[in-house]
């Protein structure tokens, strides 16, 4: 009989404890999952703001909300200009909108026409807008795919009539799928004049990005400055909250499952104690006592998680239905989250099952044989 | 293994004490006795005397408080014990002490994890078994659902899963009828015709002594003299 065939037949003879411990670890697991697309996707979305153009790094404003009210005026951008190493700072300023229920978050990004060079920007097709047009807008071409808009069409933005003069393409998904249009348009548009959310830097060749960095935070101290994702809480705080929630749910999530495992394998291992005292007498080594309580914990474990993702995928289409979020909220379903799920799995079960497990592997056999 | 033509005991004990309950209890006081290779050999006395202390101590449940037990040459006290209770002996325990949710086949198998065997040839072993003690056409049931003596038969049968040199036996009839007992004692003399085992077989049962080979009486802890002599009677007191 395969060792596995032993740990699946004593997992089924208590088929409704297993099953009860199976269930939580689903709910700990369902709970990583959604919380964990749901992160992931509002992260995705606010990261796609940073990353519209290229740049060696950005500048924001520090400590708002949400990266869309980070806010700059002209002299803060034209003082970091000033510093030694910069070759280009593009002043953009963002706008998400609605477009319609399937494009609930679209970029407009406001860049002066003689900027969008530095900022890496290719016109495909058309040409750039002028500088002061009011209804003249160009597409990244993955948004003109989308919204089967070429040039010379028309597009409503927002309650404006646009026109589209050009596609463009910046080399990423994010800026391929947004929309600019002149500074001084979206400014008004907007009601922020002089104002812009991000200014995008590059630097000459052979410059100390962060020693630039530093200088520009120790000049400027309202502004934060961004390279990587993983700084962007520092220009984000809801979403550092929010990842710093989905952290803290995440690992009480595993303590819970574990202990509901823990539980279950004392229960068991005690109720067994004869079962080892006779495996024992027949010659099993500790390490296979062991191997079994771990084996029935983690296939428990385990068949708990594969329900606790489908769980949890049902959980994400149940909050797309929530009328506030249709279409705002698009998940984004990474094999990361799912191997963290696993993973997570994994830890409840072996953090469960080593203490009932050394128990039962350190019993006596003798006094295991006598145990009623 | 030492080979099978070694001369001596297969089992010795020597000045065995093996003290319970931080010494109130002498479960054995200073027992030395041995058996040969291939005989079969009751251990008999009032119950309380010590004789399922000694068959565990011989099974390396437990250790000796003193004293030394060799195995085919082994000292019990050295090495670990996990090998030599799966391949070195089988046991048969008083209460049959099978595994309820397995079924007759699973609970002969149950035996054989890493014996270097694969699971094909494992299986067919147990079903060999289960032929040979009689249950053949059981190996799908469950122990509870089997009668005692058909429990006992099983235990058996996974008592002589890795082809053990030496069988170990504590009151292996102690609570079959009549019929089921004597079913058991014909078993024993057919596993010693075919598998050639040594057969270490403890009860207070009289009957069931008197169909062993030679019979070593315990009272109290310690071996006595047998009530009609069996022991080495060359020269018999006066
Ligand atoms: N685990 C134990 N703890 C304390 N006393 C024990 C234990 N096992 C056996 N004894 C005592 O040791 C003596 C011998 O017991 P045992 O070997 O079971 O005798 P038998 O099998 O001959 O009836 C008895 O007095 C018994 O009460
Ligand atoms: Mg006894």
């Amino acid at each position: 009989m395969p060792f596995l065939a032993l740990i699946t037949r004593n997992v089924l003879t208590r088929r409704v404890r297993a099953g009860l411990t199976g269930l939580a670890v689903a709910m700990a697991i369902m709970t990583v999952v959604a919380l964990g697309v749901l992160t992931h996707s509002l992260r995705r979305t606010a990261i796609s703001v940073l990353q519209t153009g290229s740049a060696d790094f950005t500048v924001a404003q520090k400590g708002v909300s949400d990266v869309l009210y980070s806010s700059l005026d002209n002299s803060q951008v034209a003082r970091i200009k000033a510093e030694p190493g910069i070759q280009s700072i593009v002043g953009v300023l963002v706008a998400a909108i609605k477009l319609d229920s399937s494009h609930p978050f679209f970029l407009e990004l406001g860049i002066p026409p003689d900027e969008l060079a530095p900022f890496g920007v290719q016109i495909l097709k058309g040409r750039p807008y002028t500088a002061t047009a009011t209804n003249e807008v160009m597409l990244g071409w993955r948004a003109s795919q989308d919204l089967h808009k070429n040039v010379g069409d028309v597009i409503n933005i927002d309650g404006n009539n646009f026109t589209v003069v050009g596609i463009y393409s910046v080399g990423n998904v994010f800026g391929d799928s947004a929309s600019m249009l002149p500074l001084t348009t979206l400014q008004t548009n907007e009601r922020k004049p002089g104002n812009v959310t991000l200014a995008f830097v590059k630097v000459t060749p052979g410059t100390n990005i962060d020693a630039l960095r530093k200088r520009i935070e120790q000049a400027n101290p309202e502004v934060a400055t961004v390279r990587t994702q993983s700084e962007f809480g520092r220009v984000d705080r809801n979403l550092s909250l929010i990842s710093a929630a989905n952290v803290g749910i995440t690992i009480m999530a595993l303590i819970i499952g574990a202990i509901g495992v823990m539980n279950t394998m004392v229960m068991s291992v005690f109720e067994r104690t004869r079962e080892f005292g006779v495996l024992r007498a027949v010659g099993w080594t500790r390490a296979r006592v062991l191997a079994l309580v771990m084996g029935e914990a983690l296939l428990i474990s385990f068949v708990g998680a594969m329900a606790g993702v489908v769980l949890g995928y049902l959980a994400i289409r149940g909050i797309q239905r929530v009328p506030e979020l249709v279409g705002v909220f698009q998940p984004d379903y990474t094999s990361a989250i799912f191997a963290r799920a696993l993973g997570i799995a994994f830890g409840m079960a072996f953090f469960g099952a080593l203490y009932p497990a050394i128990r039962a592997a350190l019993l006596v056999p003798m006094e295991a044989l006598r145990h009623e | 293994m030492s080979d099978a033509g070694a001369p001596g005991p297969i089992i010795q004990v020597t000045d065995v004490v093996k003290l319970y309950d931080d010494g109130l209890v002498r479960a054995l006081d200073g027992v030395t006795m041995s058996a040969a290779r291939g005989e079969f050999l009751a251990v008999t006395g009032p119950s309380g005397c010590g004789k399922s202390t000694l068959l565990q101590l011989i099974a390396a449940l437990d250790r000796p408080t003193s004293g030394s037990i060799v195995v085919e040459g082994r000292d019990l006290r050295e090495a670990g014990n996990d090998t030599y209770r799966r391949t070195g002996i089988g046991l048969v325990f008083q209460l049959h002490n099978l595994l309820p949710n397995l079924t007759a086949l699973q609970n002969i198998e149950v035996a054989m994890f890493s014996n270097g065997h694969s699971h094909g040839e494992q299986r067919t072993r147990a079903r060999e078994l289960l032929d040979a003690v009689g249950l053949g056409a059981k190996e799908k049931v469950t122990p509870p659902r089997l009668s005692g003596g058909e429990r006992q038969r099983l235990a058996i049968a996974r008592a002589l899963a890795n082809r053990p040199p030496i069988l170990l036996a504590d009151e292996p009839t102690g609570s079959l009828d009549s019929a089921a007992v004597d079913r058991v004692l014909e078993l024993f003399r057919e596993i010693r015709e075919r598998e050639g085992v040594t057969l270490l077989l403890v009860t207070h049962d009289a009957h069931v002594a008197s169909t062993a080979d030679r019979i070593v009486y315990m009272r109290d802890g310690k071996i006595v003299a047998a009530p009609e002599a069996d022991v080495p009677a060359a020269a018999p007191a006066p």
